[in-house]
C-alpha cells in the first residue's frame, strides 16, 4: 500500500500545545514520524541575555507553561550558586511547598489529558476542577494564578499569608481522599485499560540511548533516579518521601507512577508545613544597587526535578549586569524529538497522542 | 376600532430581506459560538479552566470544536511566532464565514513582553482582522469570558465585522502576509 | 555515595585520557573541565564507559572578544551523582566540530539546534544543516552576540503606533549599533579626539 502522510497537530484535539507530529502511515501503522517543533519559539535565550538579572525573573516562568515554578527555581538556584548566596531557612521550605503544588497540578493536567486521546472526558473534567483549586491557592500565596514570579533570587518574594495552612490542609485531605477515584476513572477503567496497557513500551536500553529522564526513566530502569533524592536541593534531604518506580514501562504504569507521585507530593507538603521554621524569607543579592548589580564570573548548571524529568538551566556570567549565556535544558527534549523519530514507528496512529501525553511532552520548553 | 380599509402589504426589497435574515442569523449565531481548539501560545493554559466545570463556558453556548470548517471563532491565545502565523493564516482561510477572531493576551496587541524578540510578530491586525482583544498577561478566566461577552455584543451591534474587512482589504492583508512570511512554498524534511 | 571520592574518580578518568587546560570545581555534585578540541571525543568515550551514560545538555557559548565559540557538553552519572561539564573552544571563523552521535545518539537534535543558533558545523551528523526551530531564517544565526534582535524586530515587524509616544524611548536609542555609535562619540568628546 502507498505511504500516506498525516499531520497530528498543531491544531488537533489530542495534541498538547502547539506542536505538530508528522506521521507517514501505511494503513494505521506508523512507518516514519517526526516532531515539528519551533511554533512556540520566542528567542528566550537571546532575550535573557539582554535583560538584567532581576528583570529575568519576569521572563523565565514563561518557558514552560503548565509548570512554571521549576523555571524560577532553576534560575534562582543557578544565580545563587554563582553569587555564593545563602538563602534563609524558611524560604527553602516555602519553595518546596510551591514546587510540590506545581508538580501536583502538572500531573493532574497530564493525567486529565488522558481524557482527550481515549475519549474519557469525565476524567478530564475532574482533573481540571482539582487543578483549578490549586491555582486558587497559588493566587492566595503569590497573587497570580499561572505565572507567579514568587521564587526569586535570594528567597521568595514574600511570606505566606495568614491562615493558608488550614486551607492547604483541607485541600490536601480532599485530594487524597479522591485519589482512588482517579484510579477508577483512569488507569483502572476497563474501557481505558485496553488502550493503555502494553502499548508504547519503553525498554531500558532506549532510555539510555535517548537520554530520557523522569517518569519514563524510573519506570523503565526500576531505580529511584530522581534529582530530589540523588542530588537534593532546597531541603529535600530533610523530608521523607519515596520515589515510585516500576519494572514494566507501558503507558499504564507511567500513569500509575504519576498518581503515586501525587500522593508523595501531598506527604511532602504536609511535612513542610510541620517543619517550617519562622524567620526571614528573603535576602538581598547585593548591597547598594537595587537593580544593576553584577554577578561574578562563572559557569554553572542547575538541575531540578520537574514533573517530566531533569530540567536545568546552564548559565554563564562574565561579571556583567546581564547573563552572558543562558541555556535551557528542556526535560522533554529527548523523548519529544528523538523519541518520536526513532521509537514511534511500528506503533499505531492512535498511540501517537498517547506517547505525547504519557511521556510528558511540553512543547514550549522544546522550542523556547 | 380596527380599520377594515385595505392596505397593500408592504414589500421588502432584497436588501431589507437580507438584513432581516442576518439579524435572525446573528441572534442564533451569538448564542452558539464554537471555538476552534488551536492553542497558539501560553494563554491557552487558562482555557481548560474556563471550559470545564469551574467557569463553565457552555452556559454561554460556547464549546470547543476540532475542525476549522465548523468553528466560528479563531482564538489566538498569546504570542505568535512566524511559524505559527503561517499556520494561523491557513486555518483562518479555511474557516467558513462569518468568522470572528479573538486575541488573548498582550502579545497580539503590541508584542507584549516579546516586543523586541526576533521570531515573534508585534501586531496581529496587520495580518488578519481582529474583532476582540483581551488584554493581560495572562488574562484570568473571568476576563476571557468577558471578552467573549464583548464579542457577542459586537455581533449584535454589527461591529464585529472583521471578516468583511478581510474581503474589502484583501490585497493589503495579503501584501503584509507576504512581506513577513516570504514565499509560501516550503521545502524541508518535514514537507517532502 | 561519597561525593568527594566521586570527584576524584572523575579526575582520574579525565587526566588519564586527555590534557586538562583548566579545572573548575563548582559544587559537591558538579565539576567543569576545559579541554582541547581534539580530546573531547576520547574523554566523552571514556566517561561513557565509566558510567556517565546520560548526555544532559549540549550547547555553545559565544565569546566574540576572543574570537572563539565554546562548546559545552554536560554529562551525568545517576549512580555516582556528579555532573561533568566538558568545555572546548573552537574558532569563530568557519566553526566546525565533529559530531558525537556515535557516542551519544541523543546529541542529534542538540547539534542541529547549535548549528541553527550559532552556525557551528557538525560533520558526522547526517542532517545538521536542516532548519529545526525556525523557518526561512534570513539573517545571521540569532544567538551570536553580534545579532541584534531589536533591530531585526523593528525592521521586519511593524509595531503599533500610539498617539503619544509614552512607551517608547527616543529613536536614537533603538538599536545597539546606534548605542555603540553614541558611546563612541561620547568617548571621543571626553578624550579629545582619541580613539
Amino acid at each position: 500500500m502507498k505511504e500516506m502522510k498525516l499531520f497530528l497537530g498543531p491544531q488537533h484535539p489530542g495534541m498538547h500545545g502547539n506542536a505538530s507530529v508528522h506521521l507517514f502511515v501505511d494503513g494505521d501503522i506508523i512507518k516514519r514520524s517526526y516532531l515539528l517543533p519551533g511554533m512556540l519559539h520566542r528567542g528566550f535565550e537571546k532575550q535573557m541575555e539582554r535583560k538584567l538579572w532581576v528583570n529575568n525573573i519576569a521572563l523565565i516562568p514563561r518557558v514552560c507553561v503548565p509548570e512554571p515554578d521549576i523555571n524560577e527555581m532553576a534560575f534562582a538556584l543557578a544565580t545563587e550558586k554563582l553569587l555564593k548566596l545563602d538563602v534563609p531557612e524558611r524560604a527553602h521550605w516555602i519553595r518546596m511547598i510551591m514546587l510540590e503544588f506545581a508538580r501536583i497540578s502538572a500531573h493532574l493536567m497530564a493525567y486529565g489529558g488522558l481524557g482527550g486521546p481515549t475519549g474519557n472526558y469525565t476524567l478530564m473534567y475532574h482533573a481540571h476542577i482539582d487543578r483549578n483549586l490549586i491555582l486558587d491557592i497559588f493566587e492566595k500565596i503569590s497573587g497570580a494564578r499561572i505565572y507567579h514570579q514568587y521564587i526569586v533570587i535570594g528567597g521568595v518574594r514574600k511570606d505566606l499569608p495568614e491562615g493558608i495552612d488550614e486551607e492547604i490542609n483541607a485541600y490536601l485531605n480532599d485530594l487524597e481522599s479522591r485519589l482512588n477515584e482517579y484510579r477508577d476513572l483512569g488507569i483502572d477503567n476497563p474501557s481505558v485499560v485496553k488502550r493503555i496497557k502494553d502499548t508504547i513500551m519503553l525498554p531500558e536500553a532506549v532510555v539510555w540511548e535517548l537520554g530520557v529522564t523522569g517518569i519514563g526513566m524510573r519506570s523503565a530502569t526500576n531505580k529511584p533516579y530522581d534529582i530530589r533524592k540523588v542530588m537534593p536541593y532546597a531541603r529535600y534531604n530533610q523530608v521523607e518521601f519515596e520515589v515510585p518506580i516500576s519494572d514494566y514501562s507501558d503507558a499504564r504504569s507511567r500513569l500509575d507512577i504519576k498518581i503515586k507521585e501525587v500522593q508523595q507530593s501531598i506527604n511532602i507538603i504536609r511535612q513542610c508545613l510541620d517543619k517550617m521554621p519562622e524567620g526571614e524569607v528573603r535576602v538581598k543579592p547585593s548591597r547598594g544597587q537595587s537593580m544593576r548589580w553584577t554577578v561574578p564570573k562563572g559557569y554553572v548548571y542547575a538541575p531540578v526535578e520537574s514533573s517530566r524529568g531533569e530540567f536545568g538551566y546552564y548559565m554563564v556570567s562574565n561579571g556583567g549586569t546581564t547573563p552572558w549565556r543562558v541555556g535551557v535544558r528542556g526535560a522533554s527534549y529527548p523523548q519529544g524529538l528523538l523519541g518520536i523519530e526513532k521509537y514511534l514507528p511500528g506503533t499505531r496512529i492512535d498511540d501517537a497522542a498517547l506517547w505525547v501525553d504519557t511521556m510528558g511532552i511540553c512543547s514550549p520548553e522544546i522550542d523556547r | 376600532m380596527i380599520s377594515t380599509k385595505y392596505t397593500e402589504k408592504k414589500k421588502f426589497n432584497k436588501q431589507e430581506i437580507d438584513r432581516k435574515w442576518w439579524e435572525v442569523g446573528d441572534y442564533f449565531r451569538r448564542n452558539s459560538l464554537w471555538l476552534l481548539m488551536y492553542c497558539t501560545g501560553c494563554c491557552a493554559i487558562e482555557l481548560p479552566p474556563s471550559m470545564t466545570s469551574a467557569y463553565d463556558m457552555e452556559r454561554l453556548g460556547m464549546g470547543p470544536m476540532a475542525t476549522p470548517r465548523q468553528a466560528d471563532i479563531l482564538l489566538v491565545s498569546g504570542y505568535l511566532s512566524l511559524k505559527t502565523l503561517r499556520r494561523l493564516i491557513y486555518t483562518y482561510e479555511q474557516m467558513s464565514e462569518p468568522r470572528y477572531v479573538v486575541a488573548l493576551g498582550s502579545c497580539p496587541i503590541n508584542g507584549g513582553i516579546y516586543h523586541d524578540s526576533h521570531p515573534v510578530i508585534n501586531q496581529l491586525d496587520q495580518y488578519i482582522p481582529v474583532d476582540t482583544y483581551v488584554a493581560g498577561c495572562m488574562p484570568n478566566p473571568e476576563s476571557v469570558l468577558n471578552g467573549f461577552v464583548d464579542l457577542m455584543e459586537g455581533i449584535k451591534n454589527k461591529t464585529a465585522n472583521g471578516w468583511k474587512k478581510y474581503h474589502k482589504n484583501y490585497d493589503w492583508y495579503k501584501k503584509n502576509q507576504f512581506d513577513v512570511l516570504g514565499e509560501v512554498v516550503i521545502d524541508d524534511e518535514f514537507h517532502q | 555515595m561519597n561525593s568527594i571520592s566521586n570527584l576524584e574518580a572523575v579526575d582520574n578518568i579525565i587526566n588519564s585520557t586527555g590534557k586538562v587546560i583548566k579545572k573548575e570545581p563548582i559544587s559537591d555534585f558538579q565539576v567543569a573541565y576545559e579541554v582541547n578540541k581534539s580530546d573531547v571525543h576520547q574523554i566523552l568515550t571514556s566517561l561513557k564507559l565509566e558510567g556517565w551514560k546520560q548526555l544532559s545538555y549540549l550547547s555553545a557559548v559565544d565569546w566574540p572578544e576572543e574570537n572563539k565559540f565554546e562548546l559545552v557538553y554536560i554529562l551525568l552519572n545517576w549512580d555516582k551523582p556528579v555532573y561533568i561539564q566538558i568545555r572546548a573552544k573552537i574558532d569563530r571563523e568557519n566553526p566546525s566540530m565533529n559530531s558525537i552521535i556515535p557516542i551519544f545518539p541523543g546529541a542529534k537534535y542538540y547539534e542541529r539546534e547549535a548549528h541553527e543558533f550559532f552556525g557551528i558545523a557538525f560533520p558526522g551528523n547526517p542532517d545538521y544543516k536542516k532548519q529545526l526551530i525556525m523557518e526561512q531564517w534570513d539573517d545571521i544565526p540569532p544567538l551570536r552576540k553580534d545579532f541584534d534582535p531589536r533591530a531585526y524586530s523593528d525592521r521586519k515587524y511593524p509595531s503599533r503606533e500610539y498617539p503619544d509616544n509614552f512607551s517608547k524611548k527616543d529613536k536614537e536609542n533603538e538599536s545597539l549599533e546606534k548605542q555603540a555609535k553614541r558611546r563612541k562619540r561620547a568617548r571621543k568628546l571626553r578624550t579629545g579626539g582619541e580613539e
